[in-house]
């Protein structure tokens, strides 16, 4: 008898397992498989209970494109996944991706950070909801400041002030760089659209124009003129690196940094401030760089999909991860929350971060390159860079190289 | 006949043909020797470098806190007092853990006591992020730090004096295992780290803290630091159970599957193009030979569809689908089945063997060199298989195949990976094929010969 009972108690059970909606996630691996693992677990998963829904992350190594890609093509992608604003236009242009607008009202949508949420809109569709995003802003160790007596990096900076101070403190510290200088449009870029240029003008040429120029001329001066480092050439890949190892008085680099200090130097007393102004324009540059939640068009479940991406978006599920200081959240809102004015070194640099977000971080353009791949339409401007850094072009031959590739890739 | 003309000249005594016997050998074994330094040199560095906190730390150093034997023996003592356990460590109720610490200070300065603090410690990468790990900062006690002797000694040319200050920490009264004992030791600026009873994993602030990973570290927790780190970093956010056991033995599952399947299918179409007439056999062995130059790169999208199709799509059958026999084991197979002489086969047919009996009774085990060595290339091109791996296991972590799970540490930290645990994963992977390739060197050697000289 008991026998029967327990095999009625299965069955109940197999059967209320079957009428679940599995909806399938899909992002980049590492790090975030761990988030977004226990996000689901812990407060999209709960909340979607009732509607008999469950979100499930899948996490991808390796090239996390190229992977989304296949899967979109062979028909195997998640119901929702990750797209990143660097290749974002060509993937929404190409039809596989379910426009939001008919799941949410303006309403629901105008809660996400207007930049963020424009970065993901094509021809009037909202293609993704901002998951998350970064800024960039300037990280300076304080005791390489104190020991070479240096007043620190702030927000009054102009280049000109910065790149002195970065100067005076190499050469009082000889064995730190003031700053570990990499040949990336990725930071370089944030420089270059303070002067008012854009990588795109109103024709939808790239033209490296005069203000290009300046911004170039700046940033590859600082290894020349004693203010940085090549970082290659310290065995390190990012501004991070040498920071970390105590190498470099300041980096620039978003709020991914702060998990990296906090294993490699937890003890260092560090401060973050925005990126310093154009002297000429007296305006800041910045990128944002961000990640939607999207929806595949091929989906067979995007009501529940719908309802699973709302819970992930939700306020709770965005305080969860900045509690977390694990990211930074993309609805407005929250920009009050008091999570960032909690003293601490962290705190201060997503705090920053953040800012660099608004209107004080002033041309605040998304990491996305039109309807190119970034990655192609970046690659002559990091040759460029390269090559003058490295001192084996002048400006002139490494800007007129860029500017015939460019003229062949931007047609 | 011509007789030979000896030339005058050196004389050929026994000397001379010693030397020159000498000077070959020395040849040969200096260039064996400068070739091993070459291939061994990478590796050996790599390896030091997982052993490290700072792998990228230049100029590079051979000699670390890690590779010191006095550390060793003091990590397996700090770790048996700290949670009785001399490996791994910890931090239990009733420890109590006595710490020395010397600071070289120079003449005319005046020796401060140093700050001592169990600070809070929260992973910056992985689960740790995420999941709050029990801090040995909520239930360690610092005892007072007393100076316990001066001593006189010169410092890179520096008069001054050596300090050694004393403390104990302590875990009083019941409460959780904490898994660490992170500690900082904060002095000022002029007075400059000595030595400890345990060198610090760490010197920040410009030599102002000495700050360690665990205080009670055990052996493994501080000379293989980063190789723990793998076990516990890379766990199931669900289950929390490691991942790196999972992926090990996944690995496993897959090669001895797709060893197998080519053993048993390599045998049977290596033996059937050897022995067998049928139309148009040479045109086959021509396709299989000609499908050995196509990349797997070239054909993946049609063989991603067939899986697709099939439901193996994030399967580890999948990768043994794609992978169960390739073109190269059975061209191997048939050369050798066909230096077996046919008067065997002939022997066996007048006794009444069927086909089937003689392949698998006679054929069979005289091929035991080629089948050993067929298993040792197929078990090890299985064991590296990234690309595959890459394109049907993508996005399942629990089914990973360990290249696949070694890429998990490369974006740690979003834009930077960790390298002492790539580097630690990266040797650790390596083992199983080391001791392979130790144990069955042999077959090496013959499927070698095998398949390039025979036939």
């Amino acid at each position: 008898m008991k026998r029967w009972w327990v095999a009625g108690l299965a069955l109940a059970a197999l059967s209320m397992a079957s009428a679940q909606t599995v909806v399938r996630l899909q992002g980049f691996g590492g790090n975030d498989t761990a988030i977004i693992s226990s996000l689901v677990r812990e407060v999209v998963n709960p909340a979607l209970q009732k509607d008999n829904i469950r979100a499930e992350y899948q996490g991808v190594e390796g090239d996390y494109r190229a992977a989304l890609l296949n899967a979109l093509s062979a028909g195997t992608a998640a119901d929702l996944f990750y797209v990143d604003i660097f290749w974002s236009e060509p993937l929404f242009a190409s039809g596989r991706v379910e426009p939001l607008n008919r799941y949410f009202t303006q309403q629901e949508l105008s809660v996400f950070n207007r930049n963020l949420l424009n970065a993901f809109t094509l021809r009037g569709n909202v293609y993704g909801l901002p998951k998350d995003f970064n800024t960039l802003a300037v990280q300076f160790n304080k005791d390489l400041f104190d020991e070479a007596k240096v007043p620190y990096p702030n927000q009054t900076d102009t280049w000109d002030t910065f790149k002195d101070k970065l100067k005076r403190v190499q050469a009082a510290l000889k064995d730190v760089a003031g700053l570990c200088v990499v040949a990336d449009h990725a930071r370089f870029g944030a420089f270059a659209y303070a002067t008012g240029w854009r990588p795109f003008n109103a024709q939808g040429r790239t033209v490296l124009d005069a203000n290009f120029r300046r911004a170039f001329e700046w940033y590859t001066s600082l290894v020349k003129d004693g203010a940085g480092k090549y970082a290659q050439d310290l065995g390190e890949g990012w501004t991070g690196g040498c920071f970390g190892a105590e190498r470099a008085a300041v980096a620039i680099e978003g709020a991914w940094i702060g998990g990296f200090l906090r294993d490699k130097a937890p003890n260092m007393r560090y401060g973050t401030t925005l990126i310093p102004l154009d002297p000429v324009t007296k305006q800041r540059g910045n990128f944002i760089f961000t990640v939607s939640w999207s929806m595949n068009a091929a989906s067979r479940n995007k009501e529940a999909a719908a309802k699973v991406l709302r819970a992930l978006t939700s306020p709770e599920a965005q305080n969860w991860i900045l509690s977390r200081g694990l990211a930074l959240p993309s609805r407005s809102a929250l920009a009050n929350s008091p999570i960032f004015q909690r003293p601490g070194k962290e705190n201060e640099l997503n705090r920053v971060v953040f800012q660099g977000s608004t209107s004080v971080g002033g041309a605040v353009l998304p990491f996305k390159f039109g309807s190119l791949d970034g990655g192609e339409w970046m690659r002559p401007i990091n040759e460029a860079l390269l090559a003058v850094i490295t001192g084996k072009k002048s400006v002139d031959q490494a800007l007129a190289d860029a500017q015939a590739e460019l003229n062949r890739l931007v047609r | 006949m011509a007789a030979q003309v000896m030339k005058p000249g050196r004389k050929l005594d026994e000397r001379y043909l010693a030397r020159q016997r000498w000077a070959r050998a020395a040849w040969v074994y200096g260039a064996m020797l400068a070739l091993a330094v070459f291939f061994i040199g990478p590796f050996y560095v790599a390896y030091l470098g997982s052993l490290k906190d700072n792998p990228l730390e230049w100029p590079f150093r051979y000699s670390f806190a890690q590779t010191q034997p006095k550390n060793w023996a003091a990590a397996w003592r700090l770790g048996q007092l700290g949670a009785s356990n001399p490996w791994t460590g910890g931090f239990a109720p009733g420890a109590n853990i006595p710490f020395q610490v010397s600071y070289f200070v120079e003449d005319g300065q005046e020796p401060q006591t140093p700050v001592v603090t169990v600070p809070t410690r929260r992973a910056g990468a992985g689960l740790g992020a995420i999941f709050d790990e029990v801090q040995a900062a909520q239930y360690a006690r610092v005892s007072e730090v007393q100076e316990v002797g001066r001593r006189s000694a010169v410092v890179g040319g520096q008069p001054g004096q050596i300090v050694t200050y004393s403390f104990t920490i302590a875990y009083e009264g019941q409460g959780p295992r904490a898994p660490r004992l992170p500690l900082d030791i904060e002095a000022p600026r002029g007075q400059v780290y000595y030595s400890a009873t345990l060198d610090p994993n760490r010197l920040e602030r410009r030599g102002r803290v000495a700050s360690w990973d665990s205080a009670a570290p055990g052996l493994l927790g501080y000379a293989f630091r980063n190789y723990v780190r793998v076990f516990n970093e890379a766990r199931d956010p669900n289950t929390g159970a490691s991942f790196f056991l999972r992926w090990t033995l996944n690995t496993f599952l897959v090669c001895v599957a797709v060893v197998l399947t080519t053993l048993l299918f390599a045998s049977l179409a290596g033996y059937a193009l050897a022995r067998m007439y049928f139309p148009g056999k040479n045109y086959l062995f021509a396709f299989v030979v000609f499908t050995m130059t196509v990349p797997a790169q070239a054909i993946f999208i049609s063989n991603y569809l067939v899986l697709r199709d099939l439901g193996l799509l994030s399967s580890l059958w999948g990768m043994v689908v794609w992978s169960a026999v390739g073109a190269g084991a059975v061209f191997i197979m048939k050369q050798f089945f066909e230096s077996i002489p046919r008067e065997i086969e002939e022997a066996a047919l007048i006794d009444g063997a069927s086909p089937i009996t003689t392949f698998f009774r006679i054929i069979i085990p005289m091929a035991t060199p080629a089948l050993g060595a067929l298993t040792i290339l197929t078990f090890q091109g299985m064991w590296n298989e990234f690309f595959k791996a890459a394109v049907v296991l993508s996005g399942q972590q629990g089914n990973y195949t360990l290249p696949l799970g070694l890429s998990f540490f490369r974006n740690a930290y979003g834009v930077a990976g960790d390298w002492g645990l790539m580097l630690a994963s990266a040797f650790l992977s390596m083992i199983p094929i080391i001791i392979l390739f130790v144990v069955f060197q042999r077959y090496f050697v013959e499927g070698v010969s095998t398949s390039a000289l025979k036939g």
